[in-house]
């Protein structure tokens, strides 16, 4: 009986632990190629991507200085990380699984596709094949750009893109386009993706009470959805459209745990005043020795005389 | 003490018997030289241990990542333990009107100013970089408990040095002119430290005022420097730290080991020192019912401090108890807690074990049944920490004292018997003034 619980309980274990390991990649993705080179560039702003990004869980590639977690996060050097398919690790970065997070919105798809061209650096045997149907980019419009501007009366956030097609400047319409907030941990989707409209313009709603800095600052990131067609276009703006909020560092005012000038007045007060009234009282005693001693001049005085 | 001495006592003869009585060990004697030498020689190999470690750092001790308190912490708050018995016999037990103290009362206060002397150095055997010891007091935060125990230690000998001092003072004038025997230099000594005493009213009138002022002001900062010393330890989060009774639980241990530290040096008076008559079967008798007392306190502390963690098995406490009642350290705690704290308890109770032989073999179980808990309260607990224990070489994750850890904590425990041996032998043990205004005023009342 024990025996067949016994069994029971592996088997449990050991289908938890495959589903565990197991991240299924949809074939589609699986297949998918960067559309450009990689090359000692790429391979360099992979490398700062990837110290930024990934570096926290995944160790220094090579050292197998993997943090602790459930699953593991393989070091990237491995033979269970390099196996991966070039599509399969762009899927993996994309869509995240718990532990490890989702950067869609965090970084753009060149992006990703440089953090495996470092991520491959460390692979001898790996030979790129490239994707030569897509071109890098700016198929459907070249040096597009982003304009980011904050409409008061509607409290919205209006975004017009304007690129080159067919050698002219001119508004870059029925494009997806997403607005982000710039958060301590990755981008915040503000409103939803939109498409531009005839003119290369799209309103986002942008809510009432998403904290800014100290004077209401926001961070916005916003950005083109179809890297293939419009390149990499992205744009920073910083609008005064949050809350202003104001968080005091926790070594500003006087606590238990700041440095002894930043003593909590309580605590000054109760230990300086103990230690002088004992110290006091020290004091007071030995000068009281001292009395002792005088007493014992003017006794020598009195017998003498 | 009264408050007003009656001074009648210096004409009395009976003052001529007890000084003769009490200054006969006092001096350098044979025994005294082979005793120090024994204690020097054995100490000085304890410094070259303790140069080792200056030289090559806390490596050489078992010291490591999770246990960074061993033994010298636990002998640390062994020594200030120790140290507080001063407080309980002159202060609380004086005040409180006790008249079989006063004999004892400077064996408390040796011990006192001793162990509390040494509590400081100890403190630096657990520092890796003791030469950084002045930065406790250039950039000390006054929000941490070090502070305050570093604060409070100082304090405490202070106050027990004075307290040993002032009520020495007329003794040592009655000893200066009867120390022919003794070497020049030890007469001069006395001479200066007697700060010109000579017996006025008006002196006695300052000294009982300045004793009376002493008495009261230690009660508070004997207080504090042992509740301190528990924060070190239960303001952080661990198993077996974690506990709002810890000062009290100190406190009371605290009382436990002084006591038998005192009655091993009444017996050593009483006995070699050929001073019965003083360190009478009586002394004894309410030495042993006083040890019963603090002990059945500290026993109440210990069923609190082990029952409800026990009952609720928080999971941490769980390992931490386990370790204690069944596992590495079983062995240890059983024993310390029968043979230091159950079995005295059980045997002070009958007449036969509060005399004299039965005592001191019953207070030296007791004291190093003391230190032995004390090594039980910090060492377990940093073994099992809340936080996984990983990373680091298995032989970091338990503890074992090395022979040079041990060795400087034995330097520490000669330090201490060092300091005992010659203010023992140096100066009169029992108060003269004292003895001699007790029965003069004896003798007047059964004349009346």
């Amino acid at each position: 009986m024990i025996k067949k619980y016994l069994f029971l309980v592996l088997i449990v274990l050991i289908s938890f632990h495959l589903s565990a390991q197991e991240w299924v990649v949809p074939a589609e993705e699986g297949v998918k190629l960067s559309p450009f080179a990689f090359n000692d560039s790429t391979r360099k702003v992979g490398a700062d991507l990837y110290n930024t990004n990934c570096k926290s869980c995944h160790g220094d590639p090579g050292k197998n200085n993997v943090i602790n977690l459930v699953p593991p996060p393989p070091d990237v050097a491995s033979v269970k990380m390099q196996t991966n398919s070039d599509g399969a690790l762009h899927f993996k970065l994309v869509q995240g699984r718990a532990p490890m997070p989702s950067f869609k919105n965090i970084l753009s798809s060149t992006d990703i596709w440089r953090v495996i061209s470092f991520v491959r650096s460390f692979n001898d045997k790996y030979v790129q094949v490239i994707d030569t149907k897509k071109g890098m980019a700016g198929t459907a419009a070249s040096n597009v750009k982003i304009q980011v501007a904050w409409v008061k009366e509607q409290n919205q956030v209006q975004m017009v893109i304007s690129g080159m097609k067919e050698n002219k400047i001119q508004p870059v319409s029925g494009a997806e386009v997403k607005l982000f907030a710039k958060r301590y941990f990755g981008n915040l989707l503000i409103d939803e993706a939109r498409n531009t409209d005839a003119q290369g313009k799209a309103l986002f709603n942008f809510p009432k009470d998403l904290p800014g800095d100290s004077a209401g600052f926001v961070q916005l990131i916003a950005k083109l959805s179809d890297e293939a067609a419009y390149g990499e276009a992205k744009a920073d703006t910083t609008l005064a459209i949050g809350v202003p909020t104001y968080r005091p560092p926790l070594n500003e005012q006087r606590a238990m745990w700041n440095v002894v000038q930043k003593t909590p007045i309580w605590l000054l007060l109760a230990y300086t005043f103990t230690v002088l009234v004992v110290w006091g009282f020290i004091f007071y005693v030995l000068l009281q020795i001292r009395a002792i001693y005088k007493a014992g001049l003017r006794k020598d005085h009195e017998t003498t005389d | 003490m009264a408050s007003e001495v009656n001074t009648g006592f210096l004409l009395d003869k009976r003052l001529d018997s007890i000084a003769t009585d009490i200054l006969r060990p006092v001096g350098i004697s044979k025994g005294f030289l082979v005793w120090m030498g024994f204690l020097l020689v054995s100490l000085s190999g304890c410094i070259y241990a303790y140069y080792i470690q200056w030289d090559k750092g806390l490596i050489v001790t078992g010291l490591r990542d999770y246990v960074s308190w061993g033994m010298y912490i636990a002998n640390f708050i062994f020594f200030v333990a120790t140290s507080l018995v001063g407080m309980l016999i002159s202060s609380v037990l004086g005040l409180m009107g006790f008249k079989w103290v006063k004999p004892i009362a400077r064996i408390a206060e040796i011990i006192a100013v001793a162990f509390a002397a040494v509590a400081g150095l100890v403190i630096v055997s657990d520092m890796g970089r003791p030469e950084r010891l002045p930065y406790v007091f250039m950039y000390g935060r006054i929000q941490s408990p070090i502070l305050w125990d570093v604060t409070v230690v100082t304090t405490y000998l202070v106050l027990s040095t004075l307290l040993y001092f002032i009520p020495l003072i007329p003794d040592l004038a009655i000893s200066k002119g009867r120390m022919g025997h003794t070497p020049k230099w030890l007469q001069s000594t006395y001479e200066v430290l007697s700060v010109n005493w000579s017996h006025t009213p008006q002196q006695y009138k300052i000294l009982l005022k300045s004793v009376r002022i002493l008495l009261i002001v230690i009660i508070p900062t004997a207080f504090a420097i042992h509740t301190v010393t528990s924060w070190l330890l239960a303001v952080t989060l661990r198993p077996g730290w974690d506990s709002s009774i810890f000062g009290p639980y100190f406190l009371t241990g605290a009382f436990v080991a002084g006591s038998a530290a005192v009655v091993i040096m009444m017996y050593f008076v009483r006995t070699n020192y050929k001073l019965d008559k003083y360190l009478t079967l009586y002394h004894f008798d309410m030495m042993g019912k006083l040890l019963v007392l603090v002990s059945l306190v500290y026993l109440y502390f210990n069923i609190n401090e082990f029952l409800v963690p026990a009952f609720k098995l928080k999971t941490a406490d769980a390992i931490h108890l386990k370790e204690l009642f069944v596992g590495e350290y079983a062995s240890m705690f059983w024993s310390v807690q029968l043979l230091g704290l159950i079995f005295p308890i059980i045997l002070l109770l009958f007449k036969f074990f509060r005399k004299p032989l039965p005592m001191f073999i019953i207070s030296v179980v007791v004291l190093i049944a003391a230190w032995f808990k004390r090594y039980l309260i910090v060492v377990p607990t940093q073994q099992n920490p809340f936080l996984p224990k990983q990373y680091v070489p298995d032989a970091w994750m338990v503890y074992q004292p090395t022979v040079i850890e041990t060795a400087i904590t034995m330097g520490t425990i000669l330090l201490a018997v060092i300091i005992i041996t010659v203010l023992f032998k140096l100066f009169p043990v029992i108060p003269i003034w004292e003895m001699a205004e007790e029965q003069c005023e004896n003798d007047h009342k059964s004349q009346e």
